[in-house]
């Protein structure tokens, strides 16, 4: 049989000089699903933007159903029969979910007008026949991230999509809508049409896949039945080495309260209510994870606990000492540390040195500075240490953050957070988007910084790396507490879901004790 | 060959050469369309600054106070704050110092100068606060405040002169000479003899000289072996990691802004001290905003700016000279003028080479030495 896609060795070198894809052979078979995994920077989204006719191949050809065909846009690949759902949706937030799906393919009706009746029509019966629920008339601001996701699937199937791109689809997805994606991945199989899965969770791929194809560094390094191979198989494909997957958390020693944070509240600038009188504590020695979907009030949680935004009202303090509302110098002084969520918004600079990266929130004084100067010996000496202590991989330290992997990247963020001895880490999303090899080497840190007496605040994602992780666990839903799990061990990941989708909810006398 | 080409520092200099020499043929191809001797017309282009003495004192008094706005431009882009605030900096300056020089009485020249020279800076430096704060705390943009800023400083310059410095009865709106006991001193020392009495008579290349020497050394020092430098730079190449990492980021935009206006400030004591030795009308004709092709060129490194500074300047000279002594109009002058800058500060424009060397590292270790982008030059140093 001939496969339905197969691209023959794909070579992409972007006009910087990165070289992508090395020499790509990757076919699909009809009707199957098949997953691509890969560390960050595996050259997986290239080989699938070729395929979608987003990038354009520097070599190599590509065959559909066996004939050579060439796109040179989204628009020519979906004409084909492809078509690509992105990990960042892309819909317009005030149109209903009908309009979105027929956006750009309208029914139209009397004078050239969308026939509003028609696009709901035709939405509700695509979500029927392939069971992916939407509410066809719902303004899209108001429905949730599963829902949008689903939205943009029924949008390519609209326009005749028999080939689905999913860009790692569960990255912002609770459990229960993980599960509810996989059984219309499913229904969409069975009804013929063929699905490729970019993930990193193995777990996933063991889950959903027919077959999986392996990539690392450019290079295809194998494509196998997923009945026929294990997580530990495929993650030493991926890493090229032995990984271990489970942490290795010393027992918890807890100490001391040390932040301590006081009926919280955040109003965004448009008004909204993002964080509504919360109150938690962390102690020394432990992790507390904050489990949530994402845009539960998180990030702006993070960002009012490290100087970056204003309280509205209510305090966090660091050892009895006032944080809240004070700039970021004056936060980290008091010992905070961040690891923030974006590290290419916030966490670097990219255009700047490694070495420089590493000065950031100490340049300012001895042994950094020197009289007037920067004494540039002990930032170069500084560089070399971290950057063998972090296992950076670099030439050297004197070039810019750019030239890194995305794992890299995130080391010397790492690097430069645990170096300033904090008594407190906020470390928000720590390990997202990067490789195994690097994930591996991220949470070892972060337990043995707890272990040696910090106190640590995950938020992630992740629900698996919130329960592994963390000592005790708090649940988040639209800007408030809903539930806390005093040991993080003993708690269910369906249980958590319930709770971070406001489905159930803790009293505050059931929760006071543990907070 | 290819390990050659690896070379960021070599990579650059193989660039600005090939696109001087595509620039340089265009020109050409421009000057042989309109001119009747076009040979002679470029030849007085591009030799012209180098074929009289005089001429040549022309180019490098131009290039200083190039190089200065150069430096002042330099330092607040390093911020990324797109400030246009030089040309007013440099007219206040001009107009201070001119100002100090003619009637503040102090008896001896070398403090009657000095004070003169201090005070362009500082009015510099406050037409740099303004900006600065506005754009700092009050989000006003830079662009349109500095090029109102601008134009108040243009016409105080005009108001002050015509009605204030001109001396009474003059037919001609112009101040005095200044004394001539109180003009800055040639660059070359008295017992230089012979080589001193060339320049002082032929030149008007002064001890503003060294002090642009000294200021690209210190804009240099400051930018890149000092916290305020970091802080700078930092700003410039991600403002919000500036802040998450604890950099009051107001307060050194604010600085940006008036230590940029420090050298802008100095560039108008050289016009008026220096090149002049009067207060005119029309003093600057655009001056400050040439600032900002030398700073590009220079990528906004201080060391670079005396390079990019005189390149320029002898540009500008070499297109005086052949509008005055052959038949090309002012205007295709120009045309010639921008082609040139326009292919030199196209960063892009080796990419052929450039692919082909990091190709071949790709293949090397698979770390990602294939990706040190153009920008490395602050890595260099």
């Amino acid at each position: 049989m001939t496969p339905v896609i197969e691209m023959r060795n794909i070579v992409k070198m972007y006009s910087n000089g990165v070289v992508a894809n090395k020499g790509i052979n990757f076919s699909v078979e009809r009707g199957e699903i098949h997953a691509l995994v890969g560390e960050n920077g595996a050259g997986k989204s290239t080989l699938m933007k070729i395929l979608y006719g987003l990038e354009q191949p520097t070599e190599g050809e590509l065959l559909l159903d066996g004939k050579t065909v060439e796109f040179k846009s989204p628009q020519e690949a979906i004409a084909n029969g492809i078509g690509m759902v992105h990990q960042n949706f892309m819909l317009v937030p005030s149109f209903t979910v009908a309009e979105n799906v027929v956006l750009g393919a309208e029914p139209l009706g009397k004078g050239g007008m969308l026939d509003t009746k028609q696009a709901l029509q035709v939405t509700a019966d695509l979500s029927k026949q392939y069971g992916l629920r939407v509410d066809a008339d719902a303004v899209l601001d108001s429905i949730n991230v599963g829902m949008r996701q689903r939205v943009e699937i029924l949008k390519m199937l609209y326009r005749g999509a028999q080939i689905l791109i999913l860009d790692e689809p569960t990255a912002v997805l609770t459990p229960q809508e993980t599960q509810e994606l996989f059984v219309a991945v499913r229904a969409l199989v069975d009804q013929g049409k063929t699905v490729v899965f970019i993930t990193h969770k193995l777990r996933e791929v063991k889950e959903i896949s027919d077959r999986v194809t392996v990539m690392r560094d450019g290079k295809l390094i194998g494509t196998q039945n997923t009945a026929d191979t294990t997580t530990e198989d495929m993650a030493r494909m991926m890493v090229g080495r032995e990984v271990f997957l489970n942490v290795n958390k010393a027992p918890q020693n807890r100490g001391d309260k040390v932040m301590e944070v006081q009926n919280l509240s955040y109003v965004s600038e448009v008004g909204r209510v993002m964080l509504r009188n919360v109150s938690f504590n962390v102690y020394a020695g432990e992790v507390l994870g904050i489990a949530g979907v994402e845009g539960n009030g998180q990030t702006e949680l993070v960002e009012v606990l490290t100087g970056l935004r204003p309280a509205a009202s209510g305090d966090a303090m660091v050892h009895g000492k006032v944080v809240t509302s004070k700039t970021p110098r004056e936060v980290r002084m008091a010992g905070v540390a961040h690891i923030p969520e974006d590290r290419l918004t916030n966490g670097l600079a990219l255009d700047a040195s490694i070495e420089e990266n590493l000065i950031v929130d100490r340049y300012f004084d001895p042994p950094f500075r020197k009289g007037l100067m920067i004494d540039r010996k002990m930032v170069l000496k500084q560089g070399q240490d971290l950057i063998e202590e972090f296992n950076i991989r670099t030439p050297n330290g004197q070039l810019p953050v750019t030239s890194l992997s995305g794992g890299n990247m995130q080391k010397v963020i790492v690097a430069r957070e645990f170096s300033s001895n904090p008594k407190v880490l906020i470390a928000s999303q720590p390990t997202r988007g990067i490789d195994v090899g690097a994930t591996e080497f991220i949470r070892d840190q972060l337990v043995q910084k707890r272990t040696d007496g910090a106190a640590v605040l995950l938020i992630s994602a992740d629900l698996l790396e919130v329960m592994s992780l963390s000592d005790r666990i708090i649940a988040v839903y639209e800007g408030e507490i809903t539930g806390v799990f005093p040991d993080a061990a003993s708690v269910s990941e369906e249980e958590l879901g319930l709770y971070m989708l406001g489905v159930k909810r803790q009293s505050f006398e059931e929760m006071e004790a543990y907070l | 060959m290819r390990k050659i080409f690896a070379n960021a520092a070599v990579r650059e200099f193989i660039r600005i050469v090939l696109a001087v020499s595509i620039a340089l043929l265009l020109g050409l191809i421009v000057t042989l369309l309109v001119s009747e001797d076009p040979w002679g017309a470029y030849k007085a282009f591009l030799l012209g600054p180098l074929s009289k003495f005089n001429r040549f004192g022309d180019w490098i008094e131009e290039s200083i106070t190039l190089i200065f706005v150069g430096l002042s431009v330099a330092i607040v882009f390093k911020a990324k704050q797109f400030s246009l605030a030089a040309e007013g900096q440099l007219i206040l300056g001009a107009l201070v110092s001119g100002s100090v020089i003619l009637f503040v009485p102090i008896e001896s020249a070398f403090l009657r100068i000095t004070v003169a020279v201090l005070a362009a800076a500082a009015v510099g430096f406050i037409w740099g606060v303004i900006p600065g704060y506005l754009k700092a705390y009050l989000d006003a943009n830079e662009i349109v405040s500095t090029l109102m800023l601008n134009a108040i400083a243009l016409k105080m310059y005009d108001y002050f002169l015509t009605y204030h410095i001109k001396p009474e009865g003059a037919g001609y709106t112009a101040s005095d000479f200044l004394p001539k006991a109180y003009q800055v001193p040639s660059f070359m020392p008295k017992f230089a003899g012979n080589l001193y009495e060339m320049f002082s008579k032929q030149t008007n290349i002064t001890h503003f000289l060294y002090i642009m020497i000294a200021a690209c050394v210190i804009g240099w020092f400051l930018m890149y072996r000092t916290p305020f430098g970091y802080e700078l730079r930092m700003i410039g190449a991600n403002i919000k990691f500036a802040r998450y990492g604890g950099i009051n980021t107001k307060q050194v935009i604010v600085l940006a802004f008036a230590i940029s206006g420090i050298f802008a400030g100095l560039a108008g004591a050289h016009l008026a001290q220096g090149i002049h030795n009067k207060l005119i009308l029309n003093i600057s004709m655009g001056l400050g905003f040439e600032g900002i092709v030398v700073a590009t060129m220079a990528r906004n490194n201080p060391l670079f700016v005396p390079l990019s500074g005189l390149a320029y300047g002898y540009l500008r000279a070499g297109a005086d000279i052949m509008e005055r002594s052959s038949d090309m109009s002012r205007e295709m002058v120009l045309v010639v003028q921008a082609l040139i800058i326009l292919l030199v500060s196209a960063e892009g424009i080796l990419p052929v080479i450039q692919q082909r060397v990091n190709l071949n590292n790709g293949k090397g270790d698979g770390v990602g030495t294939a990706a040190v982008p153009e920008g490395g030059s602050d890595v260099i140093q």
